[in-house]
This record gives structure tokens, C-alpha cells and sequence, in this order.
């Protein structure tokens, strides 16, 4: 997938002006989140069920190595084989070559975001091997080269009109139509015929459970069942953070992730493998190869404050309430995720040069912390960035301020230091400032603050300091 | 390499400093675990029919037959592919098919993936399965896939019949995988949870049954 974080501010003014999105996010995730309250009281206790959540995620990351070699160590020996990549090549690679071993024509994915990050649908297509993304939303994305909008519903902003045209084109529809239910159907008919024929499949994994070696994916659609239940071959590809000490803490985690996504007190469809099918049963794989990806997140945990961001168990939950989301939706943020949740994610994946903009997009009013089922501190983090950035962090790539902005602040730390230099500024200032004023305001300076001056105006400066009107009025002069 | 990498995955990860683990908080127990067993039936049903499942409850197995025939005449279904766990085993639903003029199929009618695959896809117009828990907590059918019980048959076909016997209602999920996870070398290839038909709001947020799986779900419980 392409990276376009830095082209956020470009794609935030195209977006303010997509009146079709922008329509559709007054309806959606308030929508979401009023569901997301109702099934959050089915818990006796709410913020108890969501900080127990926090410990989950946060004990898992503690103990993160010694989990992993657990899940490890029972999902090996349960039958399942397992492959470890230290970036997205080795981990395309590996997939890439474990269909063109199999002579696969195609393969069914299962909706999964780590599989976004790496691009593994552009490597298999490079290799001759055709992929189908199964899940409603990322198909429609997939067929129009588009990035998810949003990280449960990834095209659910896309009009009708333009599905239809797509499916028309691209999913063997017969008639136009332009109602919901007869699209989906039309994209039921097109992909069951790849469902009932596929050789491989290859899907995500919501947790990967340490004490018994198991891996549980968590949908509506039943696409993630059939890419695992109807070909002989399954892949499925976590990043590494994605596991949890028990089956207990599994169960829990369930529980929130689905509430704070879509407010449903379960999703339709749970399903939990642990080892390739039997001989004797006649569905299900053969062989069942777990791929555990890297690709950043050692280097994320060695920093204890951004390690938090690896807790992150995609509800959305936080960019449904987000106001700056709520604006713009999900293409502005430039990669596959998005929302807050991208913000905190996508800077320390991809380099805080990178992402200049994402995290400062943020008015740090802490909705996204408050609704977070496992603890995540949003606004800490980007303030966090941001020093980092104007620092020039080596580490996660802070790029310094410009040349100009530093010196101007250094210059600005100077004079406000002390009285006489601020005073003495203010009068050597004031004639050139106020030399701008028309109407009572300043709309202009110079050019190198046209930046500034784009969306604010100022008070023309006043004649006289306070200090200079109060000396004059105790010596009787005013 | 695929050594060499694991090596140094972990190798950098257990050299990251550590915060200490903080002892987990009181978590209230679920209400559902001080429910009757009337008001888990209750709990159970009202869960799923919020998400479009239907529920009827008959008292005995016979009545169980006699509630699919009636739905199976509703319907005009003349082909279904029927599970031969413990629960729809001991109903003889091939005999029960030959009484009502429907084929009755099963997974082991077939002697591969590819044949069973064709059958279950093209020619079944229900799947029939029993269950091995119903969970109230959020009307939710718990099913264990072995040779018994094959995938596709609960996913494939565009409606879905389950067949509950009433000792099998739990509370929570957690008296399910007790269960099922209990023994290491005993775990099922694949354990699923069931929660209403296949569904999806992906086009304008417009909710629709039947994206890829069943478009209905019917439990029938017994006892």
C-alpha cells in the first residue's frame, strides 16, 4: 500500500469538500458510538471492564517475549508451522513462495490491516498470483485502489452509484441497481464461486492465545470462516504484538473489542484454530502456517512510552469519536491506519518525518483516551512526538524544526527573558507592525508569516504598554 | 534464516527494558452467572432474535423433527446437508428425509474436499447441525469442528439449522472453553462461535444478512 502521510494536509482540503463522505460521517459514528453505550452496559462495572482490558494488554506486553515462545511452543505442537520475518520482504516472500510452491492460481484473504502495512496483495499480484479480498468493504477498496476510510468499514463511504459501476465491471453483476442489499448479494455470488474453489487462503489474527497455541479471528461476513474452512492450505499473519496470555483474557478482550466497535454484544462469527484439520475431517486445512511479523515493533518496544501504542486492539472505537475523524474520515491520514489510533501507530512504524502532520492533528481533547478499552494515552503520545520531532529524535527520525523557526523561537526565548529587552522590542517593533493595519486589523505581515495569517487576523499593537499608561496615570498625566 | 530471525526478534525483545507487572483489578462477575436456568432461555433468545436469529423451543426430539418438517415445507427445500454430530446423529435425519421428500445429505456421503465442497456450495439449500453449547450471555451457539461436525456446513448454505438440547445452555463463554480448551492434546482443529446470520453494513453502512453465510439462522432448543 502506498504511503501518502505526508501528503495529509492536500487530502484534508479534498476531503472537507467531499460532501459525500463528509454527510456521511454525521451519521455514522455518532450512530456507532450510541450502540457502543448500550452494549458496554451489559458489564455490571464499564470503566472496570475497560481498565481490566488495560491490564490484559499491558501484562501481555511486559511479558511479550516469553509469550510469544509459549504461543509458540504449543501451536508447533499442535501441527501448526510457524515462520517469524523480521520485516514485510521476508514476510512476502515467505507467503509469496508458499502459493507458487502450491501452484495456487489465486488466493481468498481474510480482512487484515497487517497485510496492508506489509503490501502483501501488490507482491503476490507481481507473482502471478491472483488475490481476492473477501470482506464486502475491502473488496469494493481493493477493486478501486482505494485506502480504507475507516479501519472496520473500509469502502463504507463509497457511493452506490460508484459500486455499481464496479460491480458491473468488475464482479460479473448482470443488472445496475443501486440498492445495498442486491449489490452485496451481486458480491455474495462473485466471490462464493472463489470461496468454493480456492486452494489457499490467507487472513489476519485479532489474538493469538499463548497457553494453548491458538489463533482467533473475530468478523460478520463469514468470509474469514470460509478462507480458513474451505481450502487446503491456510495462512494466517500477525504482527507480533497481537498476543495474550490466557484463553481467559482472550474471552475479556472479545467482549470489549466488540462492544467498542461496532456496539454488538458479540460479531456473528468467532472462530478459534488451533491445529490443521484432522485426517479424518473433510473441511478445514491441511497445513496451517502462522506467520508472526516484526516489521517495526521491536524497535517501537524498546521505548517504554510508545511501547503503549503496541496495546492497541483495532475496535476504532477511537476514531469514531474523534472530531478531527469526524471531519476529515479516514483517506487524510495516508496509510492503512487511520484515526486516532493511526496517529499514535503510524509515526513510530513509519518515522515521526514522515507523519509531521499526524501528530499535530489533534486538538489533544482526550475523547480517544476516554473510550479506549485498553488504556492507550493518546494525547500524551502525540505531545510526546512532537518533542521528540522538534528535538530531532534519532531514534524514531525527528526531523527538527526549519532553520527559521528555531532561530525565530530562540530568538523570541531571548527577548522575553527580561523586561528591558521585551519593552525595548515592543517599541523597536511596534511602527513596523502597525504599519500593516487597515480597518482596525493586520490581515498581513511579511511573507514568512503568511502561514499564520491565513486563517487569523490581529489587534494592530496599542500606542502605549500598560506599564507605559499606568506610570502616566500615577503621575497624574492621564 | 527463519532461525536466525526468530533469534533476533526475541533476542531484542528480551533485552527492552521492563515497567513490572501491575496485579490485575476486581472485575464484577457477569450478571448472567447468577441467572436461572429459565432466565438464561430467556436471555439467550432475546440475544439472538436481536440479531435476526429465530428461536422456537420444543419439548422433546420428536417435536424437534416435527418443527424442521414444517419449516422445511415452509421453505419448499428439497436437498439439505446435515451434520452427524451427537446431537443430529441420534435423530436419523436421512430417515426422517425419506418420510418428507427431501434428500438428506451428509460430509461422509463424500469421499473428498472437492465433492463435498460442490455439494455443500451448489446443491444445499440448508445446513442442519446440532450444537455443542448455546451461550446466554449473548445468544451465541458454541461449536466444536471434527469429523462430525464439517465447517461448511454451518457457513455454506443460505439457511442454517441448529438443533440445541437445554442442558447445554451456559451462563458465559468462559463455562464453554473450560471445556473445550481443557486438555492440551485434545483441542479441537477449529472451535467457532455463532451469533446470528452472516451480516455486513460495508455498503453505506446499510445492514444486510447473507453476506457471504447463512441469511437466517434457526435454533431450535429442546427440553
Amino acid at each position: 500500500m502506498e504511503i501518502k502521510t505526508e501528503q495529509f494536509t492536500e487530502a484534508v482540503k479534498r476531503e472537507l469538500q467531499n460532501a459525500r463522505s463528509r454527510a456521511f460521517l454525521k451519521l455514522m459514528p455518532p450512530v456507532l458510538h450510541m450502540k457502543r453505550d448500550i452494549s458496554l452496559a451489559t458489564f455490571p462495572d464499564i470503566p472496570a471492564a475497560q481498565a481490566y482490558g488495560a491490564t490484559i494488554r499491558e501484562e501481555a506486553m511486559e511479558r511479550l517475549p516469553e509469550l510469544l515462545e509459549e504461543f509458540e511452543k504449543n501451536a508447533l505442537a499442535n501441527g501448526a508451522r510457524v515462520f517469524w520475518a523480521r520485516d514485510a520482504e521476508e514476510a512476502n516472500a515467505y507467503i509469496t513462495n508458499l502459493a507458487k510452491e502450491r501452484g495456487v492460481k489465486y488466493v481468498t484473504k481474510g480482512k487484515s490491516m497487517v497485510t496492508e502495512e506489509m503490501g502483501l496483495n501488490e507482491v503476490l499480484s507481481k507473482n502471478g498470483v491472483e488475490v481476492w479480498e473477501t470482506d464486502l468493504g475491502e473488496f469494493i477498496a481493493q477493486q478501486l485502489h482505494r485506502p480504507p476510510f475507516h479501519i472496520v468499514g473500509p469502502a463504507i463511504n463509497v457511493p452506490v452509484e460508484e459500486v455499481c459501476d464496479l460491480f458491473m465491471k468488475k464482479a460479473n453483476m448482470k443488472e445496475p441497481t443501486l440498492d445495498p442489499v442486491k449489490l452485496g448479494y451481486a458480491a455474495r455470488l462473485f466471490l462464493r464461486d472463489k470461496f468454493h474453489h480456492v486452494q489457499m487462503g490467507i487472513t489476519g489474527i485479532n489474538i493469538a492465545v499463548a497457553e494453548t497455541g491458538t489463533i482467533i479471528n473475530v468478523e460478520n461476513e463469514g468470509n474469514i470462516r470460509f478462507t480458513k474452512a474451505s481450502p487446503p492450505t491456510q495462512v494466517s499473519v500477525m504482527s507480533l504484538e497481537k498476543v495474550v496470555p490466557t484463553m481467559y483474557d482472550a474471552l475479556h478482550l472479545i467482549r470489549l473489542l466488540c462492544r467498542n466497535c461496532t456496539g454488538q454484544k458479540l460479531s456473528a462469527y468467532v472462530s478459534m484454530d488451533s491445529r490443521p484439520k484432522k485426517k479424518d475431517e473433510i473441511d478445514g486445512p491441511e497445513e496451517l502456517f502462522i506467520v508472526i511479523v516484526d516489521n517495526g515493533r521491536t524497535k517501537i518496544y524498546q521505548d517504554l512510552k510508545a511501547r503503549d501504542v503496541l496495546r492497541c486492539i483495532r475496535c476504532a472505537a477511537c476514531l469514531n469519536i474523534c472530531p478531527v475523524y469526524r471531519q476529515i474520515g479516514g483517506y487524510a491520514y495516508g496509510w492503512a491506519y487511520s484515526g486516532p489510533m493511526g496517529q499514535v501507530l503510524n509515526p513510530v512504524l513509519l518515522g515521526l518525518d514522515r507523519t509531521q502532520d499526524l501528530y499535530r492533528a489533534s486538538t489533544l481533547c482526550g475523547a480517544c483516551k476516554s473510550v479506549c478499552p485498553v488504556g492507550i494515552d493518546h494525547p500524551s503520545l502525540f505531545l510526546y512526538y512532537r518533542a521528540k520531532d522538534v528535538l530531532g529524535d534519532p531514534y524514531f527520525k525527528g526531523k527538527r524544526r526549519p532553520w527559521m523557526e528555531e532561530h525565530i523561537f530562540k530568538g523570541w526565548n531571548w527577548a522575553v527573558n527580561r523586561s528591558w529587552r521585551w519593552n525595548l522590542g515592543i517599541r523597536m517593533v511596534r511602527p513596523y507592525i502597525n504599519k500593516n493595519a487597515a480597518g482596525g486589523v493586520i490581515r498581513k505581515l511579511t511573507r514568512s508569516f503568511d502561514g499564520w495569517f491565513r486563517s487569523r487576523d490581529l489587534p494592530p499593537m496599542a500606542e502605549k504598554t500598560f506599564h507605559e499608561r499606568w506610570s502616566e496615570i500615577k503621575e497624574g498625566k492621564g | 534464516m527463519e532461525q536466525s530471525a526468530r533469534e533476533e526478534i526475541l533476542r531484542k525483545l528480551k533485552a527492552a527494558p521492563k515497567k513490572g507487572i501491575r496485579s490485575r483489578p476486581v472485575l464484577p462477575p457477569l450478571r448472567e452467572l447468577s441467572q436461572t436456568k429459565e432466565e438464561l432461555i430467556e436471555k439467550f433468545t432475546k440475544n439472538l432474535v436481536e440479531e435476526t436469529g429465530v428461536v422456537h423451543r420444543v419439548p422433546d426430539n420428536q417435536a424437534a423433527l416435527d418443527k424442521l418438517t414444517e419449516i422445511i415445507q415452509a421453505e419448499g427445500m428439497k436437498k439439505v446437508m446435515v451434520s452427524t454430530d451427537d446431537v443430529v446423529a441420534p435423530l436419523d435425519l436421512p430417515a426422517w428425509g425419506k418420510r418428507n421428500n427431501v434428500q438428506v445429505m451428509t460430509p461422509k456421503d463424500f469421499p473428498d474436499r472437492n465433492s463435498f465442497r460442490d455439494a455443500v456450495f451448489n446443491e444445499a439449500e440448508a445446513g442442519i447441525t446440532g450444537a455443542d453449547f448455546a451461550v446466554a450471555e449473548s445468544g451465541t451457539l458454541a461449536l466444536i469442528h471434527n469429523k462430525d461436525q464439517a465447517r461448511l456446513v454451518s457457513l455454506a448454505p443460505i439457511l442454517h439449522m441448529a438443533i440445541v438440547p437445554l442442558e447445554r445452555m451456559v451462563p458465559v463463554y468462559e463455562r464453554v472453553t473450560e471445556k473445550v480448551f481443557a486438555k492440551k492434546d485434545q483441542l479441537p482443529s477449529q472451535f467457532i462461535f455463532i451469533t446470528g446470520p452472516s451480516m455486513t453494513g460495508d455498503i453505506q453502512g446499510a445492514l444486510f444478512k447473507g453476506m457471504h453465510g447463512p441469511r437466517r439462522l434457526i435454533v431450535i432448543l429442546v427440553g
